[in-house]
Formats: structure tokens, C-alpha cells, sequence
């Protein structure tokens, strides 16, 4: 059981541990800071000073809601597949590209060799794990999402830009546990995009975490996962984080007809709707998920990064998740 | 033979410069209460007229509206009509990008027309000929969630589907277009339905009137089904070459009755191909089809790429595409 994984690596979590899957919005002085750096009108060190005075307001408000494993916010990334193409070699930034409705992202595109210089991630969740003494996830882009996500006019096909990016990625995920992180989320929302390559996402995780002392997590998202289950549970990780509640839950169907056998973290709020869910909607559903996972390996979050939401709707649904998971532990005591 | 020079449906509606993105900022606008329907419309029409005007600069003979006013493929179509609402988001085949689900929650029924308008608007805006593009019965049935009811048939959701498009395409064609193209991606997924796809396409083909009909299938490998789809009474086959390396020699082979529609040209990847595969790809393909016409598109849409190297993509076609033309 990964509970015991997570005690030898000296964290004890509550039943039903809460969490967020990673990104959240920016506040508005970020945001115009980051429109004013793009102009130049202010320096990188005054938007520094300001991404991380909003980490700090992101761990001050995780910790006063409750939320028991905790992340930065992402208050310093764009996007999560160029942030680490700028800060990795044989990236160079292409234009906007549209990833749906009025949302637009720079896809990256790899020119030369990929490698991994130093490290990316590894001064942020420090900075963060210092604020606070409840453990903060070390968040990174899983290679087989940044392979799918970026142009590829140098590698001969996908399967060599996946495994070179592994090698890679694996130098970063190294830093973080060097620098006390232990656990770590790899993120691979492509996951299921080609049901026939998720052998090939499987092998590239295995390169990133194999041997490596931390509790592994992967999110993925709005995929059509019916088709990668179960085999998705081979990939080598202790806990899949998933959006449920946007699909109106429908993987616990697959889940009550083949044992879902890693940790889950459970989307119970829909992060693309401006509607907040109430407590009952929310206790609903993690007693939907209780119906079909084990107590001890359920954990409850919202469904992805809630960097989309106004601050004070992300703020709302976390405390939702807090609320209606309380009166679960009670009820369960 | 008559090789014709054409995109193959959207087109990036946002680049780089502060005035490529005024969509963008219109929508954003009009989200915090802003701007209004009309300010959208305008902003929509200023980045139509930049897409055609780009795609006639980079020397295409058949130019689409670039899909500017689409929120994405199968919401535009199925979200306005009656019986629908939307939801959630998922993953459209292997791209990065999203579409809404639509959910049939009633009867399916089209209430007014839905691209004549747009039609109408590219038209005025272009100097070349304008292709309307529209996703077909078969691809919105499979990708629209069911509640209750009669439409968990998928038959059923097809010919209601193909119903209401079938009356867009006989607008269109009475309209004045002379050729509409008609994607349906959804045939390359493993457990497709061939004939409930192809009463679909019959649907339409009845409704065409004196234009052409363009049936063009991307994201996938479709190698094993082209006999059966040159069986379609469509005027045009259009193919996405990148998935399927036995395509050109089946082809080849095979012969084609039908006007192609040739998808050599990656519409998804920034790196252009070099000039000499593509055109030895051309040189078989063209002596094998029986049609005085043949159409060179990329793969898919262009708004998988960035701006610049969508324009980049059109002048690579061109420049090979040229060495064609007789």
C-alpha cells in the first residue's frame, strides 16, 4: 500500500488527503506585472518579487483552507510545456496556438538535441517548502506530454523524442528529491491520446522515477481513459490523479468492472465551469469514489489546475473539497 | 489535369502582432461584461478577411473563411441546433486541442441556418473562390453525449444530424459555392460504423444541388477502407497522407475514379517537408487518377500551427504545387 510508501519517506497524511492538481490563477498585479515584463517595461527582478509574493499567498491560503498536500500555484509558468521547453536546451518558442475556445498557448518546437542543463522547478518548491511545514509536491511535465505538446523537426519520430526527453526530465526530478521534495507529481495529460503508444508513455515514466525515493503522482485529463484501462496502471507511478467530474464520473463504471490498484486522486470540482459546486454535490461524489476505491487510497482534489478560475473561485471550490471531505472523516470515525 | 491549390479548413485566428489579436481580446472582453455581440462579430470578420487575404498572398487558387467563428468543429454544428447543450471538454483525436461535447437532451432540429452568413461574408472578402467547410453528420453523431431516449442509436443520431446539415449544404450550394467540403474524421476511429457513415454522406450528396461535394478524412490512417470509401458518390476524396506511409503506392495501384484531395503537406507539423518527397509522391499519385481535376491541401486546418508557419506551410505548397499546375 503507498501509505506505507509514504511513511518510510516520513510523511503521515490524513484519510482522504486533499490536494490541488497544480496551477492556480494568478492574481491581477501578476498578471499586468507579466504583460508589463513582456513589454519591458518593468524588470525580471520586480516580476519576481511579485510571483513570489502570489506563492506566498497561494501556501498561506492552502494551509488556512486546510489543504493537507500543498503546490506552488505555478505563479511563474506560462504554460506547463513551454516552461520547460524555455528552461531546457533544443527548444525553440513558436507562436500561439489555439487549445480551445479563447485559450492559446506557445507550442514549442524542438530544433536540436534536448538536454537538461539545471535545474528548472527545484528554487520554486524550495521557496515554497519553506513557507510552510505541511509537505509541497515537486511538479513537473511528464516527457510523453511534452514530446505530444511541441513540434518535433529533429528527432526521426515520436518514440526517439519521448525517450530523449525522459533521460532528461529524469535530471530534474533527481534535483527535486536531492533538495528534500518527496513527492512528486509528473504530469501527462496526453496520456491517453494514442492508445498504442501508452507502452511507450510507460517506458519513459520508468526511466524518469525508476529507483528513485519519492511517492509518485500523474495527473491526466480529459482524455478518453475507457480506452488505456487498466492497462494505464502499468505505468510506473503510485498515484493517478484524474478528472472525474467534468465527465460526470464516468471512469468509476470501468473502475467498478476492473479494480482501479494505485492511489487516486478524484476530481470532485469541474474546473471549466464559473459555478461552484455545493458541499452535498462534492460529498456526493467522494462517496461515489469511496464506493469504488479504497478509503486509505483515495485522495481528493479538483479536477485539473484551477489557473482558469478568478482567485476567488478556485478559492471557493477548494474550500468546498475541504468542507465536504471534513464531514466525510467525521462520518467515518 | 488540373492541379488545384486549396487549405483544407481553419486557419490560425491569432498571431503574434497586437493586431492579430483583437478575436482574442474581443472574447476576453466581452467575458467581464465588456463588449458585445457585435463588437465579436466585427473582430471575427476583421480576422476572416486576414485569413483569406493570407491565404490568397500565399498563392491558393480555393481559400476557406479559416473556421474563424468555429469554437471548435463539432460544437459549432451540433451546439446550434435545438435538442442540444454543451458540455464538458475532450480531447479532439490526437491533437493539443479541446472541443465541448454536445449532449442531446431533445429532438435534433436545425431552427435557421448556421454557416450560409458566413458564407456569404467570406465571399464578399475574397478575390478567389471560397470552399465552405463543415464537419459532417457521422463525426458530430459520434462525438454527442446521449441522456435518454431514442438517440442512443447512433442511426438514429446520424440521420437527424445529417438532416439538418443537409440543409446547410443545400443553402450553401444555392448560395453559389461550388464546392463544399464535408470532414469526417470520425471514420479513422477503430470501431467505426462504415454505413451508418456513408448513409450520412449519401444525405448530403442529395442536398448539393450543382456544387461539388468534398469529403476529406484526417487523423488517421484510412488505407484499408479506400475502395470502400471510392464507392461514395462524392466528387472528392480528400486524404491525410501523414498516417498512412502505404497510401501513395495503394493509390498508385489502385487508381482513383475520383477527384483527391491530396493531404501531403503536414497541417500539423511546423517542419516542412522536403520539396522532392512530396513531388515524388505527386508524380505517382496524379497519372492515377481518372479526373480531369486533383486538389493539394495540407493534412488538416491550419490552426494546429502558429500563425507564421501556417503561411510558411500554404507558400511550401505552393512553390511544389506550382511545378505541377499544367
Amino acid at each position: 500500500m503507498s501509505r506505507e510508501k509514504l511513511r518510510a519517506l516520513g510523511i503521515e497524511l490524513p484519510l482522504l488527503p486533499t490536494t490541488a492538481v497544480g496551477s492556480f490563477p494568478k492574481p491581477e498585479e501578476l498578471q499586468r506585472a507579466r504583460a508589463q515584463w513582456a513589454r519591458g517595461l518593468i524588470s525580471r527582478e520586480e516580476l519576481e518579487r511579485l510571483e513570489r509574493r502570489a506563492t506566498e499567498f497561494w501556501i498561506r491560503t492552502q494551509e488556512e483552507l486546510g489543504i493537507d498536500v500543498l503546490v506552488d500555484g505555478e505563479q511563474y509558468r506560462g504554460d506547463m510545456v513551454t516552461y520547460f521547453a524555455e528552461n531546457m536546451r533544443g527548444f525553440e518558442i513558436g507562436g500561439l496556438v489555439r487549445s480551445y475556445g479563447n485559450r492559446y498557448y506557445r507550442k514549442p518546437i524542438i530544433v536540436s538535441e534536448v538536454r537538461w542543463e539545471r535545474p528548472i522547478t527545484v528554487s520554486w518548491w524550495r521557496f515554497a517548502q519553506r513557507l510552510t511545514t505541511r509537505p509541497v509536491k515537486g511538479m513537473l511535465t511528464g516527457p510523453y506530454t511534452v514530446m505530444d505538446w511541441s513540434f518535433n523537426e529533429y528527432y526521426p519520430d515520436r518514440r526517439a523524442t519521448c525517450l530523449a526527453l525522459a533521460r532528461e526530465i529524469r535530471k530534474e526530478v533527481e534535483a527535486l528529491i536531492e533538495a528534500g521534495a518527496r513527492i512528486i507529481q509528473i504530469d501527462e495529460p496526453a496520456l491517453s491520446v494514442r492508445p498504442s503508444e501508452l507502452g511507450l508513455a510507460r517506458e519513459a515514466m520508468q526511466i524518469v522515477t525508476e529507483g528513485l525515493p519519492a511517492y509518485f503522482i500523474s495527473h491526466a485529463c480529459y482524455g478518453a481513459f475507457e480506452k488505456i484501462y487498466p492497462d494505464m496502471l502499468a505505468l510506473p507511478v503510485d498515484n493517478f490523479d484524474l478528472e472525474m467530474s467534468n465527465s460526470n464520473l464516468d471512469l468509476l463504471e470501468h473502475f467498478k468492472r476492473v479494480p482501479f490498484t494505485k492511489d487516486l486522486s478524484f476530481g470532485v470540482v469541474d474546473v471549466h465551469s464559473h459555478v461552484i459546486e455545493d458541499v452535498e454535490t462534492v460529498l456526493a461524489r467522494i462517496r461515489q469514489g469511496l464506493e469504488v476505491v479504497p478509503t486509505e487510497a483515495l485522495w481528493i482534489d479538483p479536477d485539473c489546475g484551477l489557473k482558469t478560475r478568478t482567485v476567488e473561485e478556485a478559492i471557493a471550490k477548494l474550500r468546498v473539497i475541504v468542507e465536504a471531505v471534513t464531514r466525510v472523516r467525521a462520518a467515518l470515525a | 489535369m488540373n492541379l488545384i491549390l486549396t487549405n483544407a479548413g481553419s486557419y490560425p485566428r491569432i498571431g503574434d502582432s497586437p493586431e492579430l489579436q483583437v478575436l482574442r481580446q474581443t472574447l476576453a472582453r466581452f467575458d467581464r461584461g465588456e463588449a458585445t455581440e457585435a463588437d465579436i462579430r466585427r473582430a471575427e470578420d476583421e480576422m476572416v478577411r486576414r485569413a483569406i487575404a493570407e491565404q490568397i498572398e500565399a498563392g491558393l487558387d480555393v481559400v476557406t473563411d479559416g473556421q474563424i467563428r468555429w469554437y471548435d468543429p463539432i460544437s459549432h454544428l451540433a451546439g446550434k441546433l435545438q435538442g442540444t447543450t454543451i458540455n464538458g471538454l475532450l480531447r479532439y483525436f490526437d491533437t493539443n486541442f479541446y472541443f465541448r461535447q454536445p449532449v442531446i437532451v431533445g429532438r435534433l432540429v436545425r431552427e435557421r441556418p448556421i454557416l450560409l452568413e458566413e458564407y456569404r461574408y467570406a465571399r464578399s472578402v475574397s478575390s478567389r473562390p471560397v470552399k465552405p467547410v463543415l464537419t459532417g453528420p457521422y463525426t458530430l453523431a459520434v462525438f454527442s453525449l446521449v441522456e435518454r431516449g431514442e438517440y442512443r442509436d447512433l442511426e438514429r443520431r446520424v440521420e437527424d444530424y445529417a438532416t439538418a446539415l443537409a440543409a446547410e449544404v443545400a443553402e450553401l450550394a444555392a448560395a453559389g459555392a461550388e464546392l463544399i467540403q464535408v470532414d469526417e474524421p470520425a471514420i479513422v476511429l477503430e470501431d467505426a460504423a462504415f454505413d451508418l457513415f456513408a448513409a450520412g454522406i449519401r444525405a448530403l450528396v442529395e442536398a448539393k444541388g450543382a456544387a461539388r461535394l468534398a469529403l476529406y478524412i484526417s487523423f488517421g490512417d484510412v488505407s484499408t477502407r479506400y475502395a470502400r470509401l471510392q464507392e461514395l458518390p462524392v466528387d472528392v476524396l480528400g486524404l491525410d497522407f501523414t498516417y498512412s506511409p502505404q497510401l501513395v503506392e495503394r493509390i498508385a495501384v489502385e487508381g482513383s475514379a475520383k477527384a483527391l484531395g491530396l493531404g501531403l503537406i503536414d497541417g500539423r507539423n511546423t517542419k516542412l517537408e522536403p520539396e522532392a518527397e512530396v513531388a515524388a509522391a505527386l508524380e505517382r499519385l496524379l497519372p492515377a487518377i481518372r479526373s480531369d481535376v486533383a486538389y493539394l491541401n495540407p493534412s488538416t486546418g491550419l490552426e494546429f500551427l502558429p500563425r507564421d508557419r501556417a503561411f510558411r506551410k500554404l507558400r511550401h505548397l505552393v512553390t511544389i504545387g506550382m511545378r505541377f499546375k499544367s
